[in-house]
């Protein structure tokens, strides 16, 4: 299948992984993980850089951030007590749904970030985490804020550079969070999935509120109007509620084999209303 | 530059790394893929599934953590440590997973086997005592056709909580072998991963074969031209049509003359579905077929497709079998393949007796058999010039016959080897690689293997014929069945394979199970432009129960009755005569069935007590605003091989040790039918079952069988057994009659002794030395069988379902199978079977469904777009086995492989509808189509055809 392939590195510095991934004449492609590589390598391509040895495997605390190197594994995501203690574990919970434990072992944050599939389940909450992105080029280093890393199904800023690392700005003090997803199946993936947090003053009201949805469009999108909805005010049954309508509208849906876009639209709606009575649960707020 | 070590601008480098605590220095292609590298190095354990990291049959331990070793360069495993099945084991001893799995009957096929061991292992190594949770979370990554997961799931968590080990034939049953829970006899070699199927064999000057499929799902081929993939270096052959022999044939495996239709040709200049062959190539490698592949110029006349069965007969529509050499296609001008109108009586007359008559249409799915090990074959010419075909098939001797007659070489030039199997439930009761690998043999002189990825398996090997039901009852008011009448409608896609008889099952073995003085059933079979249906567990019968089991319960509410009631003052009793099988045949005049045994009722019976059918049928308080409940139940049966058709032999000679070598015809699709043979051959010749030795499935050793398929193998391959081992049993005793001066009948053999009336004991291996080497005889008898009728198994499927009424999700809660297959042989592979079957049917009922675009190609070839259930989807389930005996079968047996795969779609229909008021009449019942029909029906618009409520 890969007997185009003429050459595998397993560079052990990252300098040394871009410069091989910008060898003139060569069509060279990172080796992050393999899973998604495996099914989508085309057949222009000759090098493999295998970057899962470059040391980028970590998660950290760095002052109030949190750092995740590139190559760390989902399932290591799952099992960090960093990230389980990270907004409500959704990071963690959501990598829990990403495939298959065999998948989890091998497939990491970074690939899954690189590949943009808009069903990847960490993408989503990542998006509502604020998260940036490293990319690191021959000669530039840059962070970039996720929602602008994403361009469209499959397609990121990333083009040239190798993403080195996510850093996940702190969370806001007193938010509560909730990811849900939907699939046919325990082993689907998403047919829609939703990460929400929101941060209530003493009163009851919305003070802080991200809403992020995947699997719906060519890339995962915050619901800023919904967001709207919610932003300073006292919440209520009939508030999330609005919000989730509104969600359902400013979205367009995509149409495929699992779901009809209609069906999704309804979807997120359900899913996002119980989202947000997660979180408002969750800050035991009595509507 | 350290990393330079391992980048060499050539094509190969080296790989080294720890496999199994062993240093290995392997010389690869930067592009080589783990799974393919681990198999070219003899770790046969290591499963090739699916090839996208979905299936978990690849899996090895990467540093302890389990990977999918088909989605890995074997290059990233440098310096790494790996543990694959051969390293689980060590000597002759089991890990304690593998021995929990061989003690609790949890091995079938074993296919899956090495990734689920290589899964809990490493679950219980960061866990020791899991959980069930833990464990189904675990095997999550393990897809397995045959096991519904309930038996391994148990293994291990028997291993985690340190449960005492289980105890095999703790029966009492009057029998010292059948009945008992040995172990299966191929269960150790297949939980260690030792090489036991098709593709575990090195061959040395292996080609490797690809098909160029078709991308029009109706085209004749303009031009074809081969000579520039004939250049590629390392190609042997390439044919077309015009190179080889142009023989109708049907790829039907059934017994001789087939009742499919003569429609199909080993390569044709008309292509019919998307995935029919153009072309075929051997090369060096698979990566050079492919590239022959690409370099084959074809000019296609597209013509018209028929995708939809529904216009399949129109006028004007395109013809798909216009070429004038088939035969047995019933009207070709109509694109129709098979027809069948039958009637009992006069349903009219019954109709208008009736106080309620019911008409509903029911659609049902194309889906895929999904067996773990795809279709792959292996053919070479043996020192002698013979033909040898090792393959994956459930029916050798057929194959041996078809490839015979479409080869044009003399039957006995051809030897068939059967291996273990990794699934097969119909999809292998097929020649479907055999004639061209064969044929690319033939060309090159070379060995050559053929084997499927996912994505062909699902389109270009077999399906479930799609149908479109009309289902019509007549009921008095008592709930008196008085006509039942079915019309069918199905596709058999490109070819006729099996169109006649799959569907010629939908009535005789669906209708029957209702006394009804009237019955009606017509049906019509046509080809599309799609892919080919065939044989699959069931047999046309899952399509037709969904239909008359949806409209017995739908009766019930409006005749005011519970339905089990209703279904029990119908259904079919012991010493009933179905009449309506006697019309219904293969293809010829078919035979009665009589009831010789029935436990129906005690089904019904069991079952609504396991599942708490009298209060869960109450109306219950809901236990949240969004969720409902409810329970639902079916009835159906099945057959015990073909009445009057099928057959089989076996062969018992002595070894001098007091052994028996058992040759069998039957070919063990993973069921466990060698152990099972086993048990009836021990049980007869009075020995224990280590004492029994079987070949099975290979047709120059062992004598003829039909094959696996029709539920047939314990009762007629079983029937076989019996009476060969009755032949020996005389023939031993005769002899020993002889040795010891007692009179025959005064002896018997019992417990790997002969033993005389007045207690004295010899033990058998004695007598049996003196026989070889002093009396000079080969004590060998064979024995063939065959039966007139074909005893049905029966079973009651009970469904408790929660619908999600915001987001239409349905979820089994708990399914119910209380099945009544007469006495089981294997009562643990009979579950077994039963659980299996149930898996398949809820997926059936809920998520499967091969989808085809509007060119006709399937857009979700992969397990990742199709869905299977896996540990974690499945419901809690239940099995009841329900003893009767059966006159006809060995031991009192009767089959048990498909009847439990009819329940499971009706029941959960059944019981949707109790939950929420709607009855689904379209497979799958999709969370989508509930979601719809539960809108539709708030909005209170009209009901959708096939989802709500259609008016009388």
């Amino acid at each position: 299948m890969f007997d185009h392939i003429r050459a595998f590195y397993q560079p052990r510095a990252v300098n040394e992984a871009i410069r091989l991934l910008h060898q003139p004449g060569v069509q060279a492609c990172p080796v992050v993980g393999g899973s998604d590589l495996v099914l989508r390598a085309g057949r222009s391509v000759t090098d493999l850089v295998d970057i899962t040895r470059l040391g980028l495997d970590y998660i950290r605390r760095s002052g109030q951030s949190v750092r995740i190197g590139t190559t760390t594994p989902l399932a290591e995501l799952e099992h960090s007590p960093h990230v389980q203690h990270l907004a409500g574990g959704i990071l963690a919970k959501a990598a829990a749904c990403c495939g298959t434990i065999q998948r989890r072992n091998v497939a990491t944050i970074g690939g899954d970030l690189v590949h943009a599939s808009p069903a990847a389940d960490t993408n989503t909450p990542l998006l509502g985490l604020d998260a940036k992105v490293v990319l690191q080029g021959l000669r530039s280093r840059r962070q970039v804020p996720l929602a602008e890393f994403f361009r469209g199904l499959h397609e990121t800023l990333a083009n040239g550079s190798l993403l080195t690392e996510i850093v996940i700005p702190p969370c806001k003090p007193h938010t509560a969070w909730s990811f849900q997803r939907f699939g046919r199946t325990e082993m689907d993936i998403a047919v829609v999935n939703v990460a929400a947090g929101l941060q209530l003053d003493r009163r009851g009201r919305c003070t802080w509120i991200r809403i992020a949805l995947g699997a719906l469009a060519p890339r995962p999108m915050r619901a800023l109007k919904a967001e709207a909805v919610l932003a300073d005010c006292i919440l209520n049954q009939t508030r999330l509620e609005r919000a989730a309508d509104t969600a359902a509208q400013e979205i367009h849906s995509i149409t495929d084999m699992r779901a009809s876009g209609e069906y999704r639209t309804e979807l997120s709606r359900v899913l996002l209303r119980r989202a947000l009575e997660e979180c408002t649960q969750h800050l035991e707020c009595a509507l | 530059m350290k990393q330079a070590k391992l980048a060499m601008h050539t094509s190969r480098m080296e790989l080294s790394l720890r496999v199994n605590g062993e240093m290995c220095e392997w010389t690869i292609a930067p592009g080589d893929l783990l799974l393919d590298i681990l198999r070219r190095e003899g770790y046969y354990g290591v499963k090739r599934g699916c090839e996208t990291g979905d299936c978990g049959a690849c899996t090895v331990l990467l540093d302890g953590r389990p990977v999918n070793s088909c989605m890995m360069f074997a290059a990233q495993a440098n310096r790494r440590e790996l543990v694959t099945i051969e390293g689980v084991a060590h000597g002759a001893g089991l890990a304690p997973v593998q021995q929990s799995l061989v003690e609790r009957g949890a091995i079938q096929c074993g296919f899956c086997t090495p990734g689920v061991v290589l899964n809990a292992q490493a679950l219980l190594a960061t866990h020791p005592s899991a959980t069930e949770e833990q464990v189904r979370n675990a095997l999550s990554g393990n897809l397995c056709r045959c096991t519904g997961y309930r038996k391994p799931v148990e293994a291990i968590l028997a291993v985690a909580q340190q449960h005492e080990r289980r105890q095999a034939g703790s029966l009492q049953n009057g029998f010292a072998v059948v009945g008992h829970n040995v172990s299966k006899l191929d269960a150790a070699k297949l939980v260690t991963g030792r090489s036991a199927f098709t593709d575990d064999i090195h061959v040395p000057g292996l080609l490797y074969a690809k098909i160029l499929e078709s991308p029009h799902a109706h085209a004749r081929i303009q031009r074809i031209d081969a000579s520039k993939a004939k250049m590629v270096p390392g190609v042997h052959a390439v044919l077309t049509y015009k190179d080889v022999p142009r023989v109708p044939h049907t790829t039907a495996g059934q017994a001789w003359p087939e009742p499919s239709p003569y429609d199909t040709y080993l390569l044709d200049s008309k292509v019919r579905f998307v995935g029919d062959r153009v072309a075929a190539v051997a090369a060096e490698s698979r990566e050079i077929a492919e590239e022959a592949l690409r370099r084959i110029v074809v000019e296609y006349e597209v013509l018209p497709a028929v995708l939809d069965m529904e216009h399949a007969r129109d006028q004007a529509v395109t013809v798909i079998h216009d070429e004038p050499d088939s035969t047995g296609i019933h009207d070709a001008c109509h694109n129709v393949a098979a027809t069948i109108h039958k009637q009992l009586g006069n349903v009219e007359d019954g109709f208008r007796e009736s106080d309620l008559v019911l008409e509903r249409e029911y659609r049902t799915q194309r889906v895929q058999h999904c067996s773990l090990e795809p279709h792959v074959t292996i053919t070479w010419l043996d020192p002698d010039d013979r033909l040898v075909i090792r393959s994956s098939t459930q029916i050798p001797f057929h194959v041996r016959r078809q490839v015979a007659m479409i080869l044009q070489i003399p039957l006995q030039r051809v030897h068939v080897i059967k291996p273990r199997l990794g699934g097969g439930f119909g999809g292998k009761q097929e020649m479907l690689l055999e004639d061209i690998c064969a044929a690319l043999t033939l060309a090159t002189r070379r060995p050559v293997k053929i084997e499927y990825t996912r994505r062909e398996e699902f389109f270009m090997a077999r399906s479930r014929h799609p149908q479109v039901l009309r289902m019509k009852m007549g009921f008095r008011k008592d709930g008196t069945l008085l006509a039942s009448q079915m019309a069918v409608l199905a596709s058999t896609g490109a070819y006729g394979s099996h169109s006649m008889t799959v569907q010629g099952n939908t009535g005789s073995k669906v209708l029957p199970l209702y006394r009804a003085p009237h019955m009606k059933f017509d049906c019509d079979v046509v080809y599309t432009n799609t892919p080919v249906a065939g044989a699959f567990r069931g047999y046309g019968c899952p399509q037709g129960f969904f239909a008359q089991e949806s409209l017995m319960d739908e009766a019930a509410e409006r005749l005011g009755m519970d339905p089990i009631e209703l279904r029990r003052k119908n259904l079919i009793r012991l010493g009933d005569t179905d009449e309506l099988s006697a019309q219904l045949g293969e293809g010829r005049k078919g035979l009665p069935r009589l009831i010789r045994s029935c436990g129906i009722e005690q089904c019904l019976e069991r079952g609504a007590v396991a599942i708490g059918w009298e209060q869960k049928r109450e109306v219950r308080p809901d236990p949240a605003r969004h969720l409902r409940r409810g329970v639902g139940v079916s009835c159906s049966m099945q057959g015990s091989g073909i009445a009057g058709i099928d057959w089989a032999s076996a062969l018992i000679k002595l070894n001098e040790d007091g052994s028996y070598q058992v040759l069998v015809g039957a070919a063990d699709v993973g069921g466990g039918a060698d152990t099972v043979l086993s048990q009836i051959a021990a049980e007869t010749l009075g020995v224990t079952l280590d004492k029994i030795n079987i070949c099975s499935g290979d047709t120059d050793l062992t004598p003829f069988d039909v094959g696996a398929y029709a539920s047939s193998t314990t009762i007629i391959s079983g029937g076989a057994v019996k009476k060969a081992a009755d032949k020996v049993r005389s023939s031993l005793l005769e002899v020993a009659s002889r040795i010891l001066k007692v009179p025959a009948e005064k002896l018997d053999c019992c417990d790997n002794h002969i033993v005389a009336a007045d207690g004295a004991a010899w033990p058998l291996a004695e007598i049996a030395r003196q026989v070889t080497y002093k009396e000079k005889v080969q004590i060998m008898e064979s024995a063939s069988h065959s039966t007139n009728d074909s005893p049905p198994p029966f079973c009651a499927t009970f469904a408790e379902v929660e619908v999600d009424t915001e987001t239409g999700k349905v979820r089994v809660l708990h399914l119910v199978t209380a099945v009544d297959a007469g006495v089981a042989i294997h009562p643990w592979l009979a579950e077994g079977q039963v659980e299996g079957a149930v898996a398949q049917g809820l997926g059936y009922a809920l998520v499967e469904e091969m989808q085809l675009d509007d060119k006709g190609r399937m857009i979700n070839p992969r397990f990742l777009d199709y869905k299977i259930f896996c540990a974690k989807d499945m419901p809690d389930i239940t099995t009841i086995l329900v003893e009767t005996e059966e006159p006809l079968g060995p031991y009192g047996a009767k089959s048990i492989g498909e009847v439990a795969i009819n329940g499971p779609a009706p029941a959960i229909a059944n019981a949707i509808f109790q939950a929420i008021g709607i009855r689904f009449r379209r497979l799958p019942i999709r969370s989508e189509d509930v979601w719809r029909a539960l809108r539709e029906k708030e909005a209170g618009e009209p009901a959708g055809l096939y989802s709500a409520v259609a008016s009388d």
